[in-house]
């Protein structure tokens, strides 16, 4: 099946820089994709290529199953939400709204009704005649949105259209975004730097850097399933390891003929990676370990005694005991941040985890008590010398 | 309105101070009140010298006596009787406004076309533009004067309208070009290209989103266009003849003939004219102001 918007290899340069660079993708009928990546990957290049305010240097821009890469921006059968919202300062709301209508040749009393119907939608009926300077942002969201979807796009495309308002706006609007989506089903590509937003959103989220699209998928295997580093780090903020082979496959690694042995020297550790061919001795392995997976307890006289009963006994040589690595530390700060806690723990040689914990169970710690660290071997992500992921 | 200094040593003037501010020594104040009419002085001095001229031919057109004398002996209104009474000076008048008129138009849909395709090429090729453009500028205009004769006498345009008109818009194109270029790098390109985005082609995007939205612009690249126009004189004197010359060429030619009020009479109603222009201007770009900034 193909999809509303397929993009198939395309390149965009700017002089000598490429900012975007071969590049596919499809986005289906009726869903919302998100675009993700850090400010600078090319994900409003990407958007803008739709949208025909750039012109590909190679590939096709396909919409609606129409190629339309050669095509001027009024020709093609999408809408475009801006960042800015550029509503027409000289028009009113109403106007605004039935601007393409307009441009198609729609007469007057027609495009009337049809602005109001769109405002209505958007619950901005009563401002239809006021000049949009007078609106605050999500008045103004809410109208560029109505204007877009007055024109009946193949695809709404909005460029971060939610990151000029404070965020409890913006948390209202990414609802109501969604349910309007829901609703009319059409399709939509949206581009943010922000994972929440994205998260919150999307059906399926396409994470960006450097031009390149790294990963595709629903947002729940995204997160639960990166690619690579660059995924891992971008969807959260996490703690990363340094460590390195010294050991291959078919050494007594202990758990099995396919791990290889990972030694990560600030932590002490020493930790089997199922990682078949994939890592040899001496290769650079990053561990991600997330803050939600690290538990955290009060160290107890060398031994110590666990927040969730488990995984109490004493670590072995590794540094591990029953398949959950083991680490001490010094609490070095503790930041209340509302509904959780976070804990920076240092480890020794300056290196610092942080755990997050609800604040309903949080252990009770204070900055400068010792605490004991553990973490199920297998919560942990590894990423290999080119930062790809080492799967099992 | 009152002269304020900086607030240091400004601190005796009436009423404004904000409390208690450490009263100021006799001495400083007195240094700075000194600098201060000094410069006053000094800006006085420049605008009476730059304003005198002007004074000196108005209080002349004034005159009762055929003399061109200052002070003027006697007060009437004779000169202006005579200008209007003559044909040669209507006609002059007439020409003056066809060529403002003309130069308005191309000047401004020439400069305002420049700027909106300048602002799509960037970098070194849109340096290279803005050299090119404020050129003429930069030639003596009876270099440019001259060649323009001769190349407009190859198609036979010499002392014809177009002739005066494109003879203008050398001069006055460039100060369009600038002034639109100035109001569109206040507009956000980003409405234009969401009117694109709705369908509307780059003729009615203009017209629906970029021209009301610097519109203040496009009136004072016109305004500047119409005034250049009336003023000009060097390069008109070699493209104008005797059916299209402007006011400022007919008073160079009866200068050479006699010195009478006559002369004075026609420049300040050239000088009339330009202030009503600007003071137009003003008013209306006060009222833009008035009515965007609400």
């Amino acid at each position: 099946m193909t999809g509303v918007v397929e993009l198939d290899g395309i390149r965009v340069t700017y002089g000598d820089v490429t900012a975007v660079e071969e590049l596919s993708l499809s986005v289906r009928d009726g869903e919302l994709f998100c675009l993700l990546g850090p400010s600078g990957c090319g994900k409003t290049t990407t958007l803008r290529a739709v949208a025909g305010f750039e012109s590909p240097a190679a590939g096709r821009v396909v919409l609606g199953g129409r190629d339309v890469t050669g095509l001027a921006p009024y020709d093609r059968g999408c809408a475009t939400v801006f960042q800015d919202w550029a509503l027409f300062p000289n028009k009113t709301v109403a106007e605004n709204v039935a601007f393409g209508l307009k441009m198609a040749g729609v007469p007057a009393e027609r495009r009337r009704e049809r602005a109001r119907e769109q405002l209505a939608t958007v619950e901005m009926t009563d401002h239809a005649d006021d000049p949009p300077g007078e609106l605050s942002g999500g008045q103004k969201q809410r109208v560029a949105l109505a204007r877009s979807l007055a024109v009946d796009p193949e695809v709404l495309l909005l460029d971060e259209p939610l990151s000029n308002l404070d965020k409890r706006l913006r948390e209202t609007m990414q609802l109501e975004i969604k349910e309007i989506q829901e609703r009319l089903e059409t399709p939509m590509l949206y581009v943010t730097h922000d994972q929440e937003e994205a998260f919150t959103l999307a059906d399926r989220i396409g994470i960006m850097n450097d031009g390149e699209l790294v990963q595709v998928g629903a947002p729940r295997t995204v997160y639960d399933d990166p690619v690579d580093r660059f995924v891992e780090a971008f969807l959260g903020s996490t703690n990363f390891l340094s460590g390195r082979v010294v050991a291959g496959t078919g050494a007594d690694t202990g758990v099995g003929p396919d791990a290889v042995a990972v030694e990560f020297p600030v932590a002490g550790l020493r930790t089997p990676v199922p990682a078949g061919d994939d890592l040899a001795v001496g290769d650079d392995v990053t561990a991600s370990v997330r803050p939600e997976v690290v538990d955290l307890a009060p160290a107890v006289d060398g031994a110590a005694a666990s927040t969730d009963g488990g995984a109490a006994s004493e670590p072995d040589a590794t540094g591990h005991a029953d398949g959950r690595a083991i680490l001490a530390g010094t609490v070095s700060e503790v930041v209340y941040r509302g509904s959780n806690v976070r804990h920076h723990v240092a480890v020794g040689d300056g290196a610092e985890l942080f755990v997050e914990r609800p604040v309903t169970d949080a252990p009770g710690l204070a900055a400068g008590d010792a605490a004991r660290l553990s973490w199920d071997v297998t919560d942990a992500y590894h990423f290999g010398p080119d930062g790809a992921r080492v799967r099992p | 309105m009152s002269e304020s200094g900086p607030r240091t040593d400004g601190g005796t003037e009436t009423g404004t101070g904000t409390g208690a501010a450490p009263a100021p020594t006799g001495r400083r104040l007195g240094g700075a009140a000194v600098g201060r009419w000094l410069f006053r002085a000094g800006v006085g001095v420049v605008f009476a010298f730059l304003l005198a001229p002007i004074a000196v031919v108005v209080a002349t057109s004034f005159a009762e006596t055929g003399s061109l004398t200052f002070p003027p002996k006697g007060l009437s209104l004779r000169w202006y009787g005579e200008f209007l009474g003559s044909s040669r000076w209507r006609r002059a008048a007439l020409n003056s406004l066809v060529a403002a008129g003309g130069t308005t138009v191309l000047a401004t849909v020439a400069g305002t076309t420049a700027a909106l395709g300048v602002s799509d090429l960037g970098g070194s090729r849109e340096a290279a533009v803005l050299g090119l453009a404020v050129l003429p500028l930069l030639v003596p205009g009876v270099v440019l004067g001259s060649s323009l004769l001769v190349f407009l006498g190859e198609f036979d345009l010499q002392q014809t309208y177009m002739a005066v008109v494109a003879a203008h818009s050398l001069w006055a194109t460039p100060l369009a070009f600038s002034v639109v270029r100035a109001a569109l790098s206040r507009f956000d390109p980003r409405l234009r290209e969401a009117a694109l985005d709705l369908g509307a082609s780059p003729f009615r995007a203009f017209f629906e989103v970029v021209a009301p939205n610097i519109r203040s612009g496009l009136f004072a690249a016109a305004l500047i266009a119409f005034v250049v126009s009336l003023q000009e004189f060097i390069m008109t004197l070699f493209v104008s003849g005797p059916d299209t010359r402007t006011v400022p060429v007919l008073a160079w030619n009866s200068l050479r003939g006699s010195l009478d009020p006559l002369v004075s009479v026609v420049s300040t109603l050239l000088v009339a004219a330009v202030v009503v222009a600007v003071a137009v201007g003003a008013a209306v770009a006060g009222l833009e102001r008035l009515a965007t900034d609400t």
